[in-house]
C-alpha cells in the first residue's frame, strides 16, 4: 500500500495540529485527487481550504508540487510520479504567505 | 572594478523598511547600490526591533525612513539614500517606481504586493519576491516575459485573515534575514548579471525542518497582467481586490444561510441545541457584556486559534454588530467550517430585543 508524504503550507498545519508531514495511506491509484481526497477524510478540517468544498477546484491562492515540479493545472485524476508514490518525494501545498 | 561601478549606477527601489527590508538595505548599501530608494510610512515599535535589524532601541518612536536612512549613511556615506514617507498605492505606485532599475517587495500585505506586482509588469522592472510567516519564506524574481508574475503564481489572495500577518501571526525573528539575504543576493546578481537569477523558480524555506526547496514556475498565458490577452492594463483597487473592509462598516450579507437572527440564536440556546457561540471582539468589550455560554476568540488571533473550534460543530459567530463576525464566518467558512453563520447585529441586537439587561456600549 503506497505510503505518501503530504507537506502542508504553515497555517494549514496549526488548522490540522500537525507538524512537520502527514503521511497518508492509500490503496489504489495515487492522483492529485486521491491523495487531497484521503487528506480531507484525515483531517476533515482542511476540507474547503486547499480545494472548492463543492467543485473541488484548487483554491487560487494555493499551488500543488512535486519532485520540483508544477502540478497545480495538471489533471487531478493524472497519477503522480513514482518518486510520490513510493514516498521518497513529497507532495507539496504551497500557500500564498504576505508577512514581511 | 567594473562591478563595483554597475554596483554604483544601480538605482534600487525597497518597499517596506520592515523585516525584510532592513537586511536588504543593510546589504545593499555595504555592497555600494549606489541609489537606494526606500518607502515606508511606519513608526520604529519596540515590537519589531526582534526582527527588523535596521533599527535600534533609541529609534524607537521615529519614522523608519528617517531611522533607515541615519543607519545606512553611517555604513555607507558614499551613497544616495532616497525615502517616501508614504504608502504606497495605486495613485503614487507607478511614479515612485519609475526612476528605479529594480524593486525590491519587502511589504506585509496582499493588497500591497499585488499592487507592487501589478506595477512592476506594467513598468517592465524586475520585481524581486520574498515573504514569510511564522517559520517559512518564499522567495523569487518576477520579470515577465522571461518568467511569471506574482498573479500568475497564485491569482487571488486568501480571504482577510486566513493567513496573518507576521504581526499578528508571530515570525521567527531571524527568518526575514534569511528571505532578505536571498532577495539582497538577487537583486546584487541582477545588478551585475551574474549567475543564473531565480526567474521562473519558487525558492521555498522553512526553517524548523532547515530546508530549502526549490520548485519550477511558469508564466500563465492566461494571466491577467502578463499573459497573453491582458484584461488588467492598469493599477486598480486593491483593497477590494483583496477583500479588506472597514473595521465596523456594514456587514456584507452574502446570503442569508450564512446569517442568524439574535431571536434564532435565543431559540436555538432555549431548545438546547448542539452548538457554540463564538464571540470574536477584544477581551475589553467582552467585559462589558457578553453571551454567558460564548467563546471568547478576538478576530485577529482567529486564524491561529482555530484548532480550538471544532469543524465539525455548528458555530454562530457574534461581534458588537455583526461585522467582524461577518469577515470570522468568512474566514472560518474558508477554512472547513461549513456551518458557520453569522449572528445578525451582534451583542447590540442582543441586548435590544432578547436581554436588555446587560450593559451597551
Ligand atoms: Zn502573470
Amino acid at each position: 500500500m503506497p505510503t505518501i508524504r503530504v507537506v502542508l503550507p504553515t497555517h494549514l498545519k496549526t488548522l490540522s495540529r500537525v507538524s512537520g508531514e502527514v503521511v497518508l495511506e492509500l490503496d489504489g491509484v495515487v492522483t492529485q485527487r486521491t491523495v487531497l481526497d484521503a487528506l480531507e477524510a484525515k483531517y476533515p478540517m482542511l476540507c474547503g481550504t486547499i480545494r472548492d468544498h463543492v467543485t473541488k477546484k484548487r483554491r487560487a491562492f494555493i499551488r500543488f508540487y512535486a519532485c520540483e515540479q508544477d502540478f497545480s493545472n495538471e489533471s487531478p485524476d493524472a497519477p503522480l510520479p513514482e518518486a510520490v508514490v513510493n514516498g521518497s518525494e513529497p507532495y507539496l501545498v504551497v500557500g500564498a504567505m504576505a508577512g514581511g | 572594478m567594473e562591478g563595483q561601478q554597475k554596483l554604483k549606477a544601480a538605482k534600487v527601489l525597497l518597499v517596506g523598511a520592515g523585516g525584510l527590508g532592513s537586511p536588504l538595505a543593510l546589504y545593499l548599501a555595504a555592497a555600494g547600490v549606489g541609489t537606494i530608494g526606500i518607502v515606508d510610512f511606519d513608526v520604529v515599535d519596540f515590537s519589531n526591533l526582534q526582527r527588523q535589524v535596521l533599527h535600534t532601541t533609541a529609534d524607537v518612536g521615529r519614522r523608519k525612513i528617517d531611522s533607515a536612512a541615519t543607519h545606512l549613511r553611517a555604513l555607507n556615506p558614499e551613497i544616495e539614500i532616497q525615502t517616501y514617507e508614504t504608502r504606497i498605492t495605486s495613485a503614487n505606485a507607478m511614479e515612485l517606481i519609475r526612476p528605479y532599475d529594480i524593486v525590491i517587495d519587502g511589504t506585509d500585505n496582499f493588497p500591497t504586493r499585488y499592487l507592487v506586482n501589478d506595477a512592476c509588469v506594467l513598468l517592465g522592472k524586475p520585481n524581486i519576491y520574498g515573504s514569510i510567516y511564522r517559520f517559512e519564506g518564499q522567495a523569487s524574481v518576477f520579470a515577465p516575459p522571461l518568467g511569471p508574475c506574482y498573479r500568475c503564481l497564485f491569482a487571488e489572495p486568501p480571504p482577510p485573515g486566513m493567513v496573518p500577518s507576521c504581526a499578528e501571526g508571530g515570525v521567527l525573528g531571524i527568518l526575514p534575514g534569511v528571505i532578505g539575504c536571498i532577495q539582497a543576493t538577487e537583486t546584487i546578481k541582477l545588478i551585475l548579471g551574474n549567475g543564473t537569477p531565480l526567474i521562473g523558480r519558487l525558492l521555498l524555506y522553512d526553517a524548523l525542518e532547515m530546508k530549502f526547496r526549490q520548485i519550477k514556475i511558469s508564466r500563465n498565458p492566461d494571466c491577467p497582467l502578463c499573459g497573453d490577452s491582458p484584461t488588467i492594463t492598469g493599477l486598480i483597487d486593491y483593497e477590494q481586490f483583496c477583500g479588506i473592509r472597514g473595521e465596523e462598516s456594514p456587514a456584507v450579507s452574502e446570503s442569508a444561510q450564512e446569517e442568524v437572527s439574535v431571536s434564532e440564536l435565543k431559540a436555538k440556546m432555549d431548545r438546547r441545541d448542539d452548538f457554540d457561540i463564538l464571540d470574536v471582539r477584544n477581551p475589553e468589550e467582552w467585559r462589558i457584556c457578553r453571551i454567558e455560554e460564548a467563546i471568547l476568540i478576538p478576530l485577529g488571533e482567529l486564524a491561529a486559534r482555530l484548532n480550538e473550534l471544532d469543524p465539525a460543530r455548528e458555530i454562530l459567530v457574534h461581534c458588537k454588530s455583526g461585522a467582524r463576525s461577518a469577515k470570522a464566518v468568512e474566514l472560518l467558512r474558508a477554512s472547513g467550517f461549513a456551518s458557520a453563520r453569522n449572528v445578525k447585529g451582534g451583542i447590540l441586537a442582543w441586548a435590544e430585543e432578547i436581554d436588555p439587561s446587560i450593559p451597551t456600549y
